[in-house]
């Protein structure tokens, strides 16, 4: 920049070289970019946003003093990722902490079901309702934590096999073989073929399937033992989910990296045929001749590069007919003088990591479901989970006396009548259903709330299109091998250096690590870069048996 | 987790302070650890989306720091440092063609932009206003064995070189009143204007003997020194990350939520540090082989983590007086449904492109008069506002000084302008209490409103959607190095300025502690404003005391005068 005195100093250069661009800073772009830095690759990421981290986001919404993780805050493959080890995560201040009471369902006639860390409390939970579903759940459990252990753990760091490929090759054990009939079958069936306690039910269902699994789709069912252990098993970062992307641009910068915040990508550049670079917004020319974009296919195909320099229709097909997910999220934060406790006969509840609020049963959340993917709310139906934060992690309270909790429920995009219209409305019911769970909910207790509707989750997270927290929904057409389509499933696509690393490729979202661990993987191998990291023990185990 | 965890240098706060003196010594192959209690980096050096879209700047804005040595010596343009696009708009016109008044656009005459270009250094062949920004901000103070003379302070050196006719040793003594009177005949609304100016930039245009530190805090922030005065891309936490960023390049290891409890004093030295229990890590004592920079605020420095135990009563007496006051800002920032408007009063002159650009506002006739009653309202304060809401000051950054791809609020329909920025009482001395102001915050901004409103025509209840406000108190608790909420941490007057800044024992960042340094607003030379300063101007006691030695990147202030004798840092 010039002033009166001539130069006063340089800025970021309008043109820069590049071995590897990463469109998007979140959890899969930093670590695709964390692995190739380290691996001796010069890399690049661009940001949109002014932090990087994508759902890795801690951040004083409620203004002044209260922060709050607004996006990820159950991590749930935290014993799985190869990056924690791999990076050595816990030498940059990554604290997890796991709750023991990692689930409470509070009905309205004052019961209460647990779903706990350690199993034999949750037995006892269930045994309160149904000594036999007690006992069925133990068992269950047992053969789910093995298939999540042996199978679907390891394989989220695996590139996927066509469905064919994945049946022949399950035949090879009893547990695969049994997966693959856990597959066939809806979650709600999987739930109503080994429980009669609806309460129960009513838990584990929303447990498996508030991510996004409908609960009557079949052909999924390999995601209930994986859904239902992560629930059992979620971690809270202390500090912050921030936290770990900050461990991430850690690793990119010191290894020579670089990340480019405030600044979109406008244009992945195409010549000949192949990727040369990337345009941003201010005019800026990166130029690499391997992109690595973590945004969704439309994002990616239609508006970066457009449909005309894509090769044949394939990929702008199945661009064009991407569906995000089904539902999205309205979340109420708040800070209240107390933290919320609940009107039920378990005191315990009150310091449950996430408490289920608003549903008595499976078939009401079923029914709720329904009306979200209708685009409608109920408010008479309505349900959500809750979580305290500032009760695992005092760092996020900066004004001494306050407690930041939110509840969050399923919530359509498109609402009929529109959020601008709803947001106050249903802002009330979401408060008057806490308030019903938890008496001291009420106006003398609250300080401060924030609604955040479907559409300020795409307002504040670009690339989270129409409140999509996955990139796109999870259905049969649009997982696996099929994420985000035939062709681009392991990463690579057609098009010569262009690669995917996002929620949207799979596995798929979550902040499992999967998509950036395996678009690395790939794009090493492509360049060849020697490979500085090695499976987990899980992945080997899993590779010798069933590769 | 290593129950011996070791660094070189430990900096206890990880704001633009900590950051720049983390960076410097990383880059002279030191290890070094920051710790910042907050969960996020960057101090005041930030800005928040409180709502999804629509970003604030609860502290700082501009970029006031085009001088530093920084941008060359820590290269930021390599770890992605931009300016706002906007700045370099080529139908951009100056700004300071006139300054909003309570009676309406006051123009700047001719004779008076000559006058004040004058004494700025612009009008010189060549000009010295660079010369004279680095040689007020960036120099170290002189050891306290040297006697100052009007020979060798920087800036006074500067002017004899460069404008000769304008020095005299009044410069030492003047007012920025003073020396604007001395060279400028007219333009008493100008005067005041700047005045204004540099009083919400760190140094008051009333205070004896700051005439220099109050020109050069407006200078460092205007046209034609630095084409607008508008923020970086990413605003003033995109600079930050810039500097973190090539603070982590260079290895340093930063960690958040780490409060710290104390500096661990062995035999007079520093050694290390304990944790809060809070902190997330396991071991709570990290451990220093060279030094601990405190680049928290000096009173919790020194009250907290050393404490009475190992200080003299007289010293933390001294410590505790030093002043917050007149850096306390209410900041407001208003999310609107429609752009806001200037009246047709402040429309052409303002902006000339008939964009919101705010500006600075002195109420009333705009002369010092009005400044008097404004300071006398704000810095010996009675609890609430008294004038009347016209009579007020304020300086507002309109939300369409940005460039359109760095847009400020990404909400269809909605604006963001702000911050809109009062000096207020500090907390602790509000007859009322420190919380007063949070207390009385619907009247506060009712009042604000009406201020507002001298200049714009549409900032109405049926305009505003939500109103951001972080009063002092919000400041002082969330950012927790800004004592008193105050953003430069101790205001620049003759007992708190260069060698005696922020006491003379304490100028060049050593304390009594052996292998304890401070490196803050408020506990080093020259204080706030994002300057990259403290840390350049620590780095050369870190050279004197042989704990840095930096490659053929560094140079020291021309003006810098090394210390005879000067005791090295014993380790045990």
């Amino acid at each position: 920049m010039d002033g009166i005195c001539g130069k006063i100093f340089d800025e970021f250069p309008a043109d820069s070289n590049w071995d590897a661009v990463v469109i998007g800073g979140g959890p899969n772009g930093l670590m695709t970019a964390a692995y190739l830095a380290k691996a001796g690759a010069k890399v690049c990421v661009v940001e949109r946003r002014y932090e990087v981290g994508g759902g890795l986001a801690t951040e004083e919404i409620l203004f002044p003093c209260y922060y709050s993780n607004m996006h990820a805050i159950y991590h749930l493959m935290t014993d799985y990722m190869p990056a924690m080890k791999d990076f050595n995560l816990d030498v940059h201040a990554l604290t997890f902490i796991k709750p023991n009471l990692q689930m409470a369902m509070v009905f309205s006639d004052g019961s209460t079901l647990l779903l706990t860390k350690m199993i034999e409390d949750t037995i006892d939970s269930i045994g309160k309702y149904s000594p036999k579903d007690a006992v069925a759940f133990g068992k269950q459990m047992r053969n789910w934590q093995r298939m999540m252990d042996e199978i679907v753990g390891p394989a989220t760091y695996f590139p996927p096999m066509p469905s064919l490929d994945l049946v022949v090759s399950m035949q090879k054990t009893e547990i695969g073989r049994e997966l693959i009939e856990l597959n066939e079958m809806s979650p709600l069936a999987i739930m109503k073929e080994h429980f009669e306690n609806d309460k129960l039910r009513a838990l584990l269902l929303y447990a498996s399937c508030m991510w996004g699994l409908h609960p009557d789709e079949t052909g999924l069912g390999l995601f209930v033992p994986l859904l239902l252990t992560r629930a059992m098993d979620k971690a809270v970062l202390l500090g912050g989910s921030h936290k770990m992307a900050g461990a991430f641009s850690r690793e990119i910068l010191r290894n020579g990296g670089m990340i480019l915040d405030n600044t979109q990508a406008n244009k992945i550049i195409i010549e000949n045929g192949k990727v040369t670079g990337v345009d941003t917004w201010e005019g800026r020319t990166l130029h690499s001749n391997v992109v690595i974009s973590s945004l969704d296919p439309p994002s990616t195909f239609l508006d970066l590069i457009g449909p005309k320099n894509l090769p044949g229709t394939f990929l702008k097909e199945s661009a064009e007919s991407w569906k995000f997910d089904k539902w999205s999220y309205y979340t109420l934060h708040t800070v209240s003088k107390e933290i919320p406790h609940y009107k039920c006969d378990d005191p315990w509840a009150d310091e449950s990591f996430m408490t289920v609020v608003g549903f008595d049963s499976s078939d009401q959340i079923v029914k709720h479901w329904k009306n979200v993917v209708d685009g409608k709310l109920d408010h008479k139906l309505i349900g959500g989970h809750v979580t305290c934060e500032s009760f695992w992690d005092p760092h996020l309270v900066r004004k001494p006396g306050g407690h930041v909790s939110f509840f969050q429920m399923h919530a359509p995009y498109g609402i009929e009548g529109g959020w601008e219209k709803k947001n106050k409305e249903v802002e009330a019911a979401v408060m008057e259903k806490w308030h019903k769970a938890a008496p001291n909910m009420k106006k003398e207790n609250i300080i401060m709330t924030l609604g955040e509707t479907p559409e300020d989750i795409e307002i504040r997270f670009p690339n989270m299109r129409r409140g999509a927290i996955k990139h796109g929904d999870y259905n049969i057409m649009q997982l696996a091998y099929n994420r985000p389509n035939i062709e681009c499933s392991t990463s690579k696509t057609p098009i010569p250096g262009l690669y995917l690393c996002g929620a949207s490729t799979y596995p798929g979202g979550m902040v499992t690590g999967g998509p950036g661990y395996l678009a690395a993987n790939k794009v090493a191998e492509d360049m060849g870069l020697k490979k500085w990291w090695k499976p987990t023990r899980l992945m080997e185990k899993y590779a010798k048996t069933y590769l | 987790m290593a129950a011996d965890e070791r660094y070189d240098i430990i900096v206890v706060g990880g704001g633009h302070n900590g950051t720049t003196i983390a960076a410097y010594l990383a880059k002279c192959g030191l290890s070094v650890c920051i710790l910042e209690e907050r969960p996020e980096l960057g101090g005041a050096q930030e800005n928040t989306e409180p709502v999804a879209g629509a970003r604030l700047s609860p502290h700082a804005i501009a970029n006031y720091g085009g001088a530093a040595p920084g941008w060359e010596q820590l290269e930021l343009w390599k770890y992605g440092f931009r300016m706002d696009l906007h700045a370099r708009h080529p139908e951009y016109r100056p700004m300071a063609t006139g300054f909003m008044t309570g009676e309406g656009m006051y123009q700047i005459d001719d004779e008076s932009a000559m006058g004040f270009g004058k004494i700025a250094g612009y009008l010189a062949t060549p000009s010295f206003t660079q010369e004279l920004l680095r040689a007020t901000f960036w120099c170290p103070p002189h050891p306290p064995e040297v006697e100052l003379t009007t020979e060798n302070i920087p800036y006074m050196q500067v002017y004899k070189k460069h404008a000769p006719d304008m020095w005299t040793e009044e410069l030492l003594r003047w007012t920025m009143f003073d020396f604007m009177d001395e060279h400028i005949k007219g333009g008493e609304q100008m005067k005041t204007v700047m005045a204004y100016i540099a009083a919400v930039s760190g140094a008051f245009g009333h205070h004896e003997g700051q005439a220099i530190p109050a020109l050069c805090s407006v200078l460092a922030c205007t046209p034609p020194f630095i084409p607008r005065p508008v923020g970086p891309r990413g605003n003033i936490h995109g600079y930050y990350h810039a500097l973190l960023r090539c603070a982590l390049a260079h290895g340093v290891v930063a960690r958040t939520c780490c409060p710290v409890e104390e500096i661990i004093i062995n035999n007079g030295t520093a050694v290390g540090v304990r944790l809060k229990d809070t902190a997330p890590r396991g071991e709570k004592r990290i451990w220093a082989n060279k030094a601990v920079i405190s680049a928290c605020d000096i009173r919790h420095t020194f009250n907290k983590l050393i404490g009475p135990s190992h200080l003299d009563r007289g010293f933390l007496q001294r410590i505790n007086d030093l002043s917050a006051k007149g850096g306390s800002l209410y900041v407001t920032h208003w999310l609107t449904k429609n752009q806001l408007k200037f009246r047709p009063a402040y429309a052409a002159a303002m902006s000339g492109e008939g964009v919101f650009t705010g500006g600075p506002y002195v109420g009333g006739a705009a002369t010092r008069k009005e400044y008097f009653a404004h300071m006398a309202e704000a810095l010996g304060w009675k609890g609430r506002p008294r004038l009347p809401a016209k009579q007020g000051c304020f300086l507002w950054v309109g939300n369409q000084n940005y460039d359109e791809t760095h847009p400020q609020c990404t909400r269809p329909g909605q604006y963001i302008c702000g911050p809109f920025d009062t000096i207020v009482s500090t907390p602790e001395y509000d007859p009322e209490g420190p919380e007063n102001l949070n207390k009385i915050r619907a009247e506060m901004d009712a009042y604000n409103l009406e201020l507002a409103g001298v200049v714009c025509e549409n900032l109405d209840h049926d305009n505003i959607v939500k109103t951001f406000v972080n009063t002092p108190w919000d400041s002082e608790l969330r950012n927790c190095g800004l004592f008193g909420g105050s953003w430069y941490g101790v205001r620049h007057s003759k007992d708190e300025w260069w060698t005696t800044r922020p006491t003379p024992e304490l100028a060049r960042g050593r304390t009594q502690i052996d292998g304890l340094y401070l490196c803050h607003q408020s506990s080093m030379h020259p204080g706030g404003l994002c300057l990259m300063a403290c840390g350049y101007n620590l780095m050369h006691t870190m050279i004197e005391d042989g704990l840095a030695k930096p490659g053929a990147w560094w140079y020291e202030s021309p003006w810098y005068i090394p210390q005879d004798g000067k005791i090295s840092a014993k380790r045990p």
